[in-house]
């Protein structure tokens, strides 16, 4: 299917009129704001927003979403950056470089950064859904138990590659994580694992409060513990807010590179934006000039995972408006409030209703230009949160960290599991053990195993998984290859004496 | 003295009976008397919560309740926290219920059972179906049990999101019925309706066993097949599609969802709810409602449901067993 430039300016011209304008803005500012706060993510209120669109234009609510959605993604990456207190989970790999560049005196340039890298992801993943809707979809079907696994295994493998020099810290924190995910009801026998017949654990611990946990609480442990420690406070001096062209020149080609990688990792059902960041980041790791840079506010290493994510949630449309499939949580609210107003996204969609998919499409071109507006005007505001005394920002972290948590669950068990992941959290960073390779395996460990078993039940043999198709076989070499690269590489970079 | 006594006496008496007639008049008028919470067993946005809140605006919407009605959601544990929550509560909460309620409790996962509540309302009904890949070799429900028969493991059959469900159970049942050893059958089982989907579109699965409503728009589509239902009527888009019945096994199996209030609602509370239940279901609201989902009209009232609720209490106990998933 070629571009259908009709139905493409007709789209344009509606996602254009006054009211959807003004829902691009709004949702675009309240997504912005929700995705900085700490577990209260895009489909947190996308879902409190569905009453309100009862009775509205079908397209119109679908850009409202829309906007929300892809403001959060926007919004995710600010706290990350300023206080290392990741908003959401597709903006952890955000806190790697963006933190560290806030330590140096330079949180207003890594504000700007990251949404410069936003919109040059969001670019790219809007172009490949205009022309390239319909040969992804079917690329995301190839995916199968064995391809996922694989897939799975890769992010995980590169996630623990970053703990350079320490693999062992790195591999401790990923099988802490592995351990957290068989919590629940295993959904291939029904058998119901650690959950001391607590009924909210059956469906496991949601990541979002590990990550809360580890993330925002543990850090106010740690910074109570060091309250007086002159070395640990963030220069209070946040330096430039536009970025020097030196900065531009060394963002420019990760956003450029990792766009397109994050968009293809969004499309897969269920892989989404933490999966595409570390991808992203860590490759970026591997192939750049500035590799030992990383880590210490490098803005490759904010620029890569920023752009991917953004290009991610982009993609994540795609299966949902030409397969009625939801690839993430945010997209499954999205999907049940569309089909309570009465619009079945799927293979339909673009034949009975393409006015409906093509406004879409323009309003996210739309929505992407006014967050950066809306983000870049909103840098000033943002670095004061780090003039603010360390002895009223972090008691308003710990508490919007449990409000957080509470509309997860709605429950108050969650408040007790924050504190011990807090504590985790706190003797991890004593010990210098590494957070993200945890969390990572926090978010895909169960579907790893559950592909892995499914995988079981399809093919015979392990070697009949990792041959079953070309896709299997390339992850299954790249994990190899990001575990054992870096070993050859300096292996040959020594010195032969 | 006397005459005092007397006097309070009469007082005391008029008091009272201005009291007691006070009390009747509230008592019978004004139940509901504040805010009616309906909780939702699930994260906002998923079948219950939307179900939920659909209620919620069509209520609303025709003054069929006057109070306030807000939707709380407390999910976990395929709905168990919810109901917990719900036992808890006065006569001014009410829940979703699905056969969850049921399943969970037979199943050892739950103390709670639909004896533990005041079943107000059987609402809706969406049909199951058994789909392939459009290009698989199966060519009729018939071919696949006859295939399963055979070899209970020569074919992969999605599920989601939990073993124990609908989906499951009435494929398990229509199988055993045709004398395949269902302990054979070899399920994938999925996150949700979404991924059993994208598995049987990819080929990755050879059968899938889903909500009708979830694999409708795919078929007809043309990118799979739906090779049986277990509907007693035809369904409306596509007449073509074969149920269970059509290819000569006496199976239908509705998956419904209800309504219900905590136990020892009182008779006047019940009788409330029945009007203002019968009445919703005729709003075009409701009509809208259940034709965006996909479902069907499967009105019961209060005394209906009882009465339903413990036929299929029977029915799912037989079936569990069948599947061998009792202990």
């Amino acid at each position: 299917m070629g571009i259908d430039w009709n139905s493409f300016l007709e789209g344009l011209t509606t996602a254009l009129r006054f009211e959807n304008l003004l829902f691009i803005i709004i949702g675009g500012f309240l997504g912005t704001v929700v995705g900085m706060l700490p577990g209260l993510g895009a489909a947190t209120a996308v879902a409190v927003l569905i009453p309100i669109t009862f009775g509205m234009d079908p397209t119109s609510a679908l850009i409202l979403m829309g906007a929300i959605y892809y403001g959060s993604m926007y919004g995710g990456s600010r706290s990350s950056i300023l206080v290392n207190t990741p908003g959401d989970a597709s903006s952890i790999a955000a806190t790697f470089d963006g933190y560290p560049m806030t330590r140096k005196g330079q949180a207003g340039q890594a504000l700007t950064l990251a949404t410069l890298a936003s919109l040059i992801g969001g670019f790219f993943a809007i172009i490949g859904m205009m022309f390239l809707t319909e040969p992804l979809s079917s690329f995301a079907l190839q995916f199968g138990p064995a391809e996922y696994f694989f897939l799975l295994l890769f992010t995980l493998s590169a996630v623990v590659s970053l703990s350079r020099g320490n693999l062992i810290k790195g591999f401790i924190s990923m099988f802490l994580g592995l351990m957290m995910t068989t919590v629940g009801v295993d959904s291939q026998s029904g058998v119901y694992r650690y959950t001391f017949d607590i009924p909210h654990l059956s469906d496991g611990v949601d990541f979002l409060i590990i990550i809360i946990g580890i993330y925002a609480v543990g850090e106010v442990f740690y910074n109570l513990l060091n309250i007086k420690n002159e070395d640990l406070k963030v220069k209070s001096d946040v330096g430039k807010v536009w970025i020097t062209k030196e900065q531009w020149k060394r963002m420019l080609g990760p956003a450029i590179r990792q766009g397109p990688v994050g968009f293809l990792i969004g499309i897969l059902p269920g892989a989404g934006g933490s999966i595409a960041s570390m991808i992203s980041y860590s490759t970026e790791q591997q192939i750049s000039k500035n590799r030992d840079e990383f880590g210490k506010g490098a803005p490759e290493g904010l620029a890569a995972p920023e752009s991917s994510n953004n290009a991610a949630g982009v993609g994540a449309f795609i299966p949902l408006l030409t397969m009625g499939i939801p690839g993430s949580g945010t997209t499954a609210v999205i999907l049940g409030a569309l089909i309570m107003l009465g619009m079945q996204p799927g293979p339909m969609l673009f034949e009975n209703q393409p006015e409906i998919a093509w406004t879409f499409i323009n309003s996210l071109f739309i929505g992407n230009i006014v967050l950066v507006i809306i983000n870049l005007a909103l840098v000033g505001a943002l670095i004061k949160i780090l003039k603010t005394p360390s002895k009223i920002l972090y008691p308003i972290i710990l508490v919007l960290g449990f409000i957080g948590a509470y509309t997860l669950g709605y429950n108050i068990i969650d408040f007790y599991i924050l504190i011990i992941f807090g504590l985790l959290g706190l003797a991890m960073k004593l010990l210098d053990i590494p957070p993200a390779p945890l969390i990572l395996a926090v978010i895909i460990g169960s579907s790893l195993e559950q592909n892995f078993r499914m995988a079981n039940v399809r093919y015979d043999s392990f070697m009949d998984i990792l041959t079953a198709s070309p896709i299997a076989m390339v992850f299954a070499a790249l994990t190899i290859l990001s575990i054992f690269l870096p070993k050859i590489l300096n292996y040959l970079a020594k010195p032969k004496v | 003295m006397r005459r005092n006594t007397k006097f309070l006496g009469l007082l005391m008496a008029g008091m009272m009976g201005v009291l007691a007639a006070c009390g009747n008049a509230s008592g019978e008028a004004e139940y509901p008397n504040g805010n009616i919470e309906i909780v939702a067993p699930a994260t906002p946005g998923g079948g219950w919560d939307t179900t939920a809140r659909g209620i919620q605006n069509t209520l609303d919407e025709n003054g069929l309740v006057e109070e306030n009605m807000n939707v709380s959601n407390k999910p976990g544990g395929g709905g168990e926290v919810g109901w917990q929550y719900l036992a808890q509560q006065d006569s001014h909460a009410i829940s979703i219920n699905s056969s969850l309620l049921l399943t969970n409790n037979l199943l050892g996962q739950s103390e709670l059972t639909h004896e533990d509540f005041t079943p107000l309302a059987t609402l809706a009904t969406e049909w199951i179906s058994v789909a392939v890949p459009a290009d698989s070799d199966i060519e009729n429900g018939i071919d696949m049990l006859d295939r399963l028969k055979e070899d209970p493991t020569s074919l992969n059959i999605a599920v989601g999101p939990a073993l124990g469900n609908n989906d499951h159970l009435s494929f398990v049942s229509v199988a055993d019925e045709y004398g395949v050893d269902v302990s054979q059958l070899e399920f994938m089982i999925y996150e949700s309706g979404g991924d059993v989907l994208t598995a049987l579109l990819g080929g990755h699965v050879d059968v899938a066993t889903m909500a009708l409503s979830e694999s409708l728009e795919q078929h007809l589509n043309g990118e799979i097949e739906i090779i049986a239902t277990t509907a007693d009527k035809p369904i409306p888009e596509d007449e073509s599609i074969p149920s269970w019945q059509d290819q000569g096994i006496d199976y239908t199996f509705p998956h419904w969802r209800g309504i219900m209030g905590p136990a020892d609602m009182t008779d006047e509370e019940i009788a409330y709810w029945n009007d203002t239940f019968s009445q919703m279901v005729e709003t075009e609201e409701w009509g809208t409602l259940l034709e965006n989902q996909g479902w069907d009209d499967f009105y019961l009232d209060h005394e209906g449901s009882v009465e339903f609720l413990e036929e299929q209490d029977q029915m799912y106990e037989e079936l569990l067993d069948t599947a061998g998933m009792t202990e």
